[in-house]
């Protein structure tokens, strides 16, 4: 079993010096700023791929960690990328993760701030433009597309036992969450606590 | 008292500089800390210090959920950019973030350093299935707005099938077919009224 497991884990592309990571990290978040669609949460799926498959950065398990804590702590939960910077420069100490962790979110918005500055400044030539019509309409269900794909991805993530099976009493969860998310506005703080007391007494685990 | 400008009853104050665009994005931050980050700056922005009309700031909203980037985010670097260009929009966008971020960060190195405790894991294991819901409502959330419209359905399922069932990732997916439908969604003239 455990040779199986060894045998699938993760396997980082090439070595790279510390720097060489930092920037690593600085260029993907970079490259992939001007593709947010729909708030940036149509990301998360392309985040997974980049910290969990390509670059080993982090296990599913931590994955599905950061996640929750982006969504749990105050503020937007787009900063989770800080918390994939940290992650991706955590065995090379405490400061670099932090650099990496505070570069990554530059990194994210930065491209997409700029190319905000500058609709903003030119809004009044683009509102009524053809161009922004037909983006605004098409991006739609492209993002819609992207949204179910990524809840599909974060789910199998999160709700996964340590030998890779899903994990029912997890599923059963996350759906019971989904349609109270849909349904009522309780905030959604309450779900990961009471969840969180699930875990703790062995109902959910992984 | 104030001199009469011949707009509305609500006046509206001075610009903003750089410091005042900072604060008042902080005090947005920190106000949100509940959550509601949205409301908040509507209530900060537009109610209490009158930098913009209520139809401005909506404007705003538009723009800043048209363009990639994160709609929050999106709307501090709106309203900085409005008063005071690139300077403006990047200080709005540090007043937002530096705190709830520095927080999140430190909440990050105790994550790495506690997470392999065994009961922390277990906790974990579970407020992660509760987070997995809530990533899993995100496309039933918008979906309303597009069950009348047959190609935005067969659009979205053939991202969905490609994403899921084939591991296409998202920039060929966005390459491919975003200009697919900006082309089937293009403006005609007989469509307009």
């Amino acid at each position: 079993m455990s040779t199986i497991l060894l045998a699938a884990a993760c396997t980082a592309p090439t070595r790279l010096t510390d720097l060489g990571n930092l920037l690593r990290v600085l260029w993907e978040f970079l490259s992939l700023s001007l593709f947010s669609l729909g708030g940036g949460n149509t990301l998360l799926a392309e985040y997974h791929h980049l910290a969990v498959n390509q670059f080993c950065w982090l296990t599913d398990a931590q994955f599905a960690d950061l996640y929750a804590l982006a969504e749990a702590a105050p503020g937007p939960s787009s900063m989770l990328v800080g918390l994939l910077g940290l992650g991706a420069a955590w065995k090379e100490g405490v400061g670099w993760g932090l650099l990496s962790g505070y570069g990554a979110e530059i990194a994210i918005l930065l491209p997409s701030t700029l190319l905000m500055v500058v609709a903003c400044l030119s809004w009044r030539k683009l509102e009524h433009s053809p161009w922004r019509i037909a983006f605004e309409r098409g991006m739609g269900p492209i993002t819609l597309g992207i949204l179910f794909a990524v809840g599909i991805k974060i789910v199998r993530t999160a709700d996964s036992t340590s030998a890779g099976s899903l994990s029912v009493p997890g599923v059963i969860v996350s759906v019971i969450v989904c349609v109270l998310m849909l349904r009522t506005k309780i905030s959604p703080l309450w779900f990961m606590a009471f969840a969180g007391v699930l875990g703790g007494l062995g109902i959910i685990n992984r | 008292m104030a001199v009469a400008s011949a707009e509305s009853s609500t006046e509206l104050a001075p610009a903003p500089g750089l410091r005042e665009l900072f604060f008042g994005m902080l005090q947005v931050a920190l106000s949100a800390f509940g959550g509601g980050l949205s409301a908040w700056s509507q209530r900060i922005v537009v109610e209490q210090r009158r930098w913009m009309t209520n139809e401005q700031f909506l404007t705003g909203l538009t723009v800043a959920r048209l363009f990639p980037g994160p709609n929050q985010i999106n709307m501090a670097v709106y309203i900085g950019a409005q008063f005071r260009g690139l300077r403006g929009a990047l200080v709005a966008l540090a007043g937002m973030l530096l705190v709830p971020f520095t927080l999140l960060m430190a909440l990050g190195v105790a994550y790495f350093w506690l997470h392999e405790i065994p009961s922390v894991n277990r906790v974990l294991a579970g407020v992660v299935a509760a987070a997995a819901g809530m990533a899993l409502s995100m496309g039933f959330k918008i979906l309303d707005e597009y069950w009348r419209d047959p190609v935005a359905l067969l659009l979205a399922a053939g991202v969905f099938v490609a994403m899921v069932f084939f591991h296409v990732r998202l920039i060929p997916v966005v390459l491919i077919t975003g200009p697919l439908a900006m082309a089937w969604y293009w403006p005609r003239q007989h469509t307009k009224p």
